[in-house]
């Protein structure tokens, strides 16, 4: 039995749906302690045992926020790729994450904690900032400059950026303890009103790739090509690129800087579908994986360093490196 | 023959060293001033200032010099051997590997009072093994790439084992015994920290070992920078050549991070420095790396110190702002050149 490109999406989406929701409920499950479905029934349904409340204010909102951040950081990697036409785009990757965490820290050492819109404001500032440098800088090195060396400026931008937030933080040590545990990267016991900034920056996005969707897909083909059948190049890549910080400053902001889901999910999702399908079905393949692999991390976060807890950061590294050096061995592409 | 330019430049770096040394033991928590530092160096003191010199000051300086001096030969090596400027330990994922090295030995041989049921002084054994486990796995991968062993292939090969090793560093540290936040600084990002007498030998030792070696290679070192064949013509056992000193720089390379932690980029920035003061092919070119080495990780040090004194910043990650605008430069200019 084949089935046509349509269909296969379709059935692979159902497929990571049904996958994402099984993962939820094991993440409300399981942990330090693990509850049975009355216990979490309960705690869904307004229950007030101890057991109860740490279902529906804890694990609940670290399931939606790995959800959330996982779906932002899946698109935004998609986006990226597309847009560079670049398998090894990411906002971990390519700095944006890094600008986000830089530009927080920055604002909260010198303007002092006033709210987390104010989180969010310097989270896209340093994302759309730093993204717009790499950018400019890969510009600089011409027009042959292979997939890798645009790699090598966002690690290294990264890098610095780390850095630069690292000597901040131990010069103020007030900004230290609010924000040690933030830039550490995780979902556990993050504030549930950046859930609504994120969510909001996601819909945001949404609305708009459906504007642009066309344009991405016609990008795929050259830019010669992609000229020829009306497509404003770099307004379109602008935007995407602009699109995908959004999306990496939603994430940053909720989760700290997590890499290396926006290489994953993308790459997973292309896997799952045999031929490459329009660009807004493959996003929604995209946010499904990057969700389902955040929120396994997450779970295998809790596990395995039980009692205590793994960066999320850590997990990802050790998923995402493999899939980064089998994407770098893969033959075909244009080499470095 | 060394030319007087040659000579000249590498006294002045040896003055400036000498100077950064005597600095770095005057400043801290207590300012004494250079006279009364010459003094306590040389048993002439108060007994406060010999105690603060000998005792605190000067094991941590020492240190610096030396695992300075390590790192930087350490790059410059690689990057003769695999012909790629852009090489460097932190770089090809070596200095990770080492510090993961350094904290599975640490969490393997504590028993539950986290002491340690072993010696100490296996602590740069098990960060060379883990040193020359990456440093293989980045090599292998590099040789059997489908895709050609071009110079940024490495490079991107060690990008990647470098975040994995980092992310194990992490790991390790949560499950084992080291999950004290100074100590674990030091594993994740290099500070020279509270230095004994023990850790200035064991780097001590590693260089007295490496520096011979490294005069009696002089020749092959030079050759080595030609292309294959002709290093190969000039008779040159070239495979073998590159097989040692690959060994010493992953060697020199685990020696500094199992007393220093990670401190990146040393590797990268000192040799390019090395070559802008007086030359890749003059002689004494390893002499003035190993120097500027020093002088780096002894003057990130120093202000990693003092900048937000009593606090300690990690040294590695004043070396990464020097270091990171320096490879993007690097990188750019490759570009422009063999586009």
């Amino acid at each position: 039995m084949t089935l046509s490109p349509a269909r296969s999406s379709r059935t692979m989406a159902l497929l990571l749906l049904s996958a994402l929701l099984a993962a939820m409920v094991a993440s409300l499950h399981v942990g330090l302690r693990t509850y049975d479905p009355d216990t979490i029934w309960r705690g869904l349904t307004g229950g007030i045992e101890t057991d109860e409340i740490i279902v529906r204010s804890l694990r609940l909102p670290r399931t939606l926020i790995a959800i959330t951040a996982g779906a932002s950081l899946a698109l935004s990697g998609l986006i990226m790729q597309a847009a560079t036409r670049n398998p090894l785009a990411e906002p971990g990757l390519l700095g944006t994450n890094a600008g986000a965490a830089f530009a927080v820290t920055v604002g909260l050492s010198v303007f002092g904690y006033s709210g987390l819109l104010q989180v969010g404001g310097f989270a896209i500032l340093g994302a759309l900032v730093t993204t717009a440098v790499v950018f400019a800088l890969t510009l600089r090195l011409g027009p042959n400059a292979g997939r890798a060396t645009i790699l090598l400026v966002g690690v290294t931008i990264a890098a610095m950026l780390a850095s630069l937030t690292q000597i901040l933080l131990l010069v103020d040590e007030t900004a230290l303890e609010t924000l040690l545990f933030w830039l550490s990267g995780g979902f556990a016991d993050r504030d549930l009103r950046l859930l609504w900034l994120g969510c909001g920056l996601l819909g945001l996005v949404l609305v708009g790739l459906v504007a642009i969707a066309g344009s991405i897909d016609a990008l795929q083909l050259d830019d010669a090509s992609a000229r020829g059948i009306g497509v404003d190049v770099m307004r379109t890549r602008m935007l995407a690129l602009g699109a995908a910080a959004l999306l990496a400053a939603g994430a940053v902001a909720m989760a700290g800087p997590v890499m290396f889901l926006g290489l994953v999910a993308p790459h997973m999702a292309m896997r799952l579908t045999r031929r490459r399908p329009a660009f807004l079905t493959l996003a929604g393949l995209t946010m499904l994986s990057g969700a389902l692999v955040a929120v396994l991390a997450d779970i295998l976060a809790r596990l395995i360093v039980a009692p205590g807890e793994a960066p999320i950061g850590a997990v990802l590294a050790i998923v995402g490196v493999p899939v980064l050096i089998a994407l770098l061995r893969k033959r075909g592409a244009r080499a470095a | 023959m060394m030319r007087l330019r040659t000579v000249s430049r590498l006294g002045l770096l040896t003055a400036a060293v000498v100077a950064g040394f005597v600095t770095s033991l005057a400043l801290g928590s207590s300012l004494i001033p250079p006279g009364r530092v010459l003094a306590a160096l040389f048993g002439e003191g108060a007994r406060m200032d010999e105690v603060i010199v000998w005792t605190l000051r000067l094991p941590r300086v020492l240190l610096a010099i030396l695992a300075g001096a390590a790192l930087a030969l350490a790059g410059a090596l690689l990057q003769r051997v695999t012909r790629n400027p852009m090489a460097a330990p932190s770089i090809l994922g070596i200095t990770d590997g080492a510090a993961l090295g350094v904290v599975s030995f640490l969490w393997v041989f504590s028993d539950e009072a986290n002491r340690l049921t072993v010696s100490i002084h296996w602590q740069p054994l098990a960060a060379a093994i883990g040193a020359f486990g990456f440093a293989l796995i980045a090599g292998g991968l590099t040789l059997a790439d489908p895709r050609g062993r071009g110079p940024l292939r490495l490079i991107l090969y060690g990008i990647a084992l470098a975040a994995l090793a980092k992310a194990a560093v992490t790991l390790v540290m949560i499950i084992g015994p080291v999950y004290r936040a100074g100590q674990a600084l030091t594993w994740l990002t290099g500070t020279i920290g509270a230095a004994h007498w023990g850790d200035v030998a064991v780097v001590a030792a590693g260089l007295a070992v490496a520096a011979p070696v490294l005069a009696w290679l002089n020749l092959p070192l030079r050759q080595l920078a030609l292309d294959p064949q002709t290093a190969a013509a000039t008779g040159l056992p070239v495979g073998r050549t590159q097989i040692v000193l690959l060994a010493i720089s992953v060697a020199l390379t685990a020696l500094a991070v199992s007393q220093v932690g990670a401190v990146g980029f040393v590797g990268l920035i000192a040799p390019h420095a090395a070559r802008l003061v007086i030359g890749a092919f003059a002689p004494g070119y390893l002499v003035a790396t190993a120097l500027i080495g020093s002088l780096l990780v002894l003057g990130a040090d120093t202000l990693a110190r003092l900048i937000a004194a009593p606090l300690e910043l990690p040294a590695g990650a004043i070396t990464a702002l020097i270091g990171a605008p320096l490879f993007l430069t690097l990188l750019i200019r490759r570009q422009g050149t063999h586009g």
